[in-house]
């Protein structure tokens, strides 16, 4: 039978059933989150790779939202987890443009099929105990020994993402990364990647496949993930650092070479690729209304501004659908696509 | 079952599951599973940025380990300073290159644009008389000098003795070890701790990673020419 739902609902859909517990009108993922406010400015060589205003040196105000990865509403802070990155840039002609990253360097599918297969791998399922033997024999086998269950209902979505990656290759750096990237101190002590490739344009019209990365002025660290769990810690982390000094991040574009994946986020470019430093983000407060600068806000990682194209990215296009729709489905703040390059 | 699980965690620390680990269980599961030695230097690369600050780890343990031994070591390389400061200007592709006495080995460590071959084969034509003279200290290094007459075996020589250069990250292992490239079978993950110990096994010096760059993408001669100190 044919499913008729729209894909930008099916890929909305999909994610929330990953979690059971998740609450009607918040975030299917990511829903957890501190916004804060502050500005950028680009360095003095940005704007020999891009027309966009936002990195043409003026001082740009931003809004940034932070989060944790899960679309539980329940916040677990020291809890192993991908981190989003959202930032919107204020264009002085009132426009907006947004660059959403996370910590996760690499994207799990290629396609939105794959995706949603995904998706299904990681319905939670109940977990059965290992034996002492059979840890015994994974010992001596060097090899992973199997989870046990979590508290609870004993129910996880973890067995079912392995064995998705066991069977999928390109899945595999993905999953593996997400298993192991535990908790930062901070918000502001991690590193975050937009994962897709963009296109920049500068003013000759010469065009340059390119990703972002935010990187953190004050350094990359996680807490230690054998210390006793704290569930709540990162906002107020956040908003005691920002009370004492601007958290800083640099932005750094690399730039894409020939043979280079340009439409697959699953797949990370080498390291050797020539990497630009656009520009700094000084964040300076949280705001004040964290409904209407935070919680309300609905990001896009396809809302662009002239100089800057989205590729041909298929996981990319998705995400224009899908975060529209979920927009729509927690009524968010509408936030016409008024000046979208693409 | 978190007392089980301790109890295991626990074992695995003791010194006696060390050494079981390491006399038993690793030559068992190498025999196995063999795995095998990788090859040295850089993975082939067509992208112009990919060609650039390629990385060399010779390691080259010397024929006679003794202090006076790595003193000859160091003579032979300090008293053609002048050869090999000319050499790397006139090939004009090395980054840095440096010369360290580890553990009874004399290691160069250097970091080239190009190609490996070339790279070597440049070197031979500007500065052999200095690899022989280095050369000459190491193991089996007589069968290949001078270097000029046995351009190709010199070249195989120094290959066999740079490092095995391991993926930047650990999720790279599995793509190494080339398990289930799509529409193969399953690559069980679990066992990747495993993989990773044996290929360690069959390459016991090991570069991690390709290193980390202040100025990736850039040949030596882009950066001299854009810190305007020529050539």
């Amino acid at each position: 039978m044919v499913d008729d739902t729209p894909l930008a609902r099916r890929l909305v859909d999909a994610i929330i059933s990953d979690y059971p517990d998740h609450k009607p009108d918040t975030r299917p993922v990511h829903t957890i989150g501190i916004g804060v406010k502050g500005y950028f400015i680009a360095s003095p060589v940005a704007r020999n790779y891009t027309t966009a205003r936002h990195f043409q040196g003026d001082e740009i105000p931003a809004t940034v939202r932070f989060s944790n990865g899960t679309g539980s509403p329940v916040e677990r802070d020291s809890a192993s987890d991908v981190r989003g990155m959202a930032t919107r840039f204020h264009l002085p002609d009132g426009s907006d443009t947004d660059l959403i990253a996370m910590t996760l360097g690499e994207f799990f599918t290629r396609s939105t099929d794959e995706f949603l297969e995904l998706t299904h791998s990681a319905q939670p399922q109940t977990v059965q105990a290992a034996s002492w033997w059979q840890k015994l024999v994974d010992m001596l086998s060097f090899r992973v020994p199997l989870p046990d269950p979590p508290p609870g209902d004993g129910k996880s979505g973890a067995p079912g993402l392995m064995h998705y990656a066991q069977r999928h290759q390109f899945a595999q750096r993905g999953i593996l990364q997400a298993a192991s990237i535990g908790a930062p101190v901070s918000y502001a002590r991690a590193s975050y990647h937009a994962v897709h490739t963009f296109v920049v344009i500068d003013e000759n019209g010469l065009r340059r496949y390119v990703r972002f990365t935010w990187q953190p002025v004050s350094g990359v660290r996680n807490i230690d993930p054998n210390a006793t769990p704290v569930n709540q810690y990162l906002h107020q982390e956040m908003r005691e650092r920002l009370a004492r000094w601007p958290a800083r991040f640099i932005l750094r574009m690399t730039i894409g070479d020939v043979g280079d994946a340009l439409d697959d986020p699953t797949e990370p470019w080498p390291t050797q690729r020539v990497k630009v430093v656009m520009g700094t983000l000084y964040l300076t407060h949280v705001a004040q209304d964290q409904q209407a600068d935070c919680e309300k806000l609905g990001f896009n990682p396809c809302r662009l501004t002239p100089g800057i194209e989205v590729s041909s990215d298929p996981i990319l296009h998705a995400r224009r659908g899908a975060y529209q729709e979920s927009q729509n489905m927690r009524g968010a703040t509408a936030c016409p696509f008024h000046n979208e390059a693409s | 079952m978190a007392e089980q699980k301790s109890l295991l965690a626990r074992l695995a620390d003791t010194k006696l599951f060390h050494w079981i680990a390491e006399k038993i269980l690793v030559p068992y599961w190498a025999w196995r599973q063999p795995t095998a030695k990788k090859p040295g230097g850089p993975p082939p690369a067509i992208q112009p940025s990919q060609n650039v600050q390629h990385m060399m780890n010779l390691v080259m343990p010397l024929k006679d380990k003794s202090p006076i031994g790595r003193a000859k070591a160091v003579q032979a390389v300090s008293q053609n300073a002048d050869e090999i400061f000319a050499g790397l200007d006139n090939v004009g592709t090395v980054h840095f290159a440096r010369f360290i006495i580890v553990d009874g080995n004399l290691c160069m460590i250097s970091v080239y644009d190009g190609d490996f071959t070339n790279y070597i084969r440049d070197f031979i034509a500007t500065i052999g008389s200095v690899f022989d003279a280095i050369v000459e200290q190491i193991e089996d290094g007589d069968q290949v000098i001078p270097s000029e007459k046995n351009v190709e075996a010199f070249i195989d020589w120094v290959h066999e003795r740079d490092m095995y250069q391991a993926a930047d990250m650990a999720g790279e292992v599995v793509q190494i070890t080339g398990h289930n490239a799509d529409g193969t079978p399953e690559y069980d993950l679990r066992s990747l701790p495993r993989d990773v110990i044996l290929q360690l096994n069959a390459n016991p010096n090991v570069s991690l990673g390709t290193g980390y760059r202040a100025y990736p993408g850039f040949s030596a001669a882009q950066i001299r020419e854009k810190t305007g100190t020529g050539w």
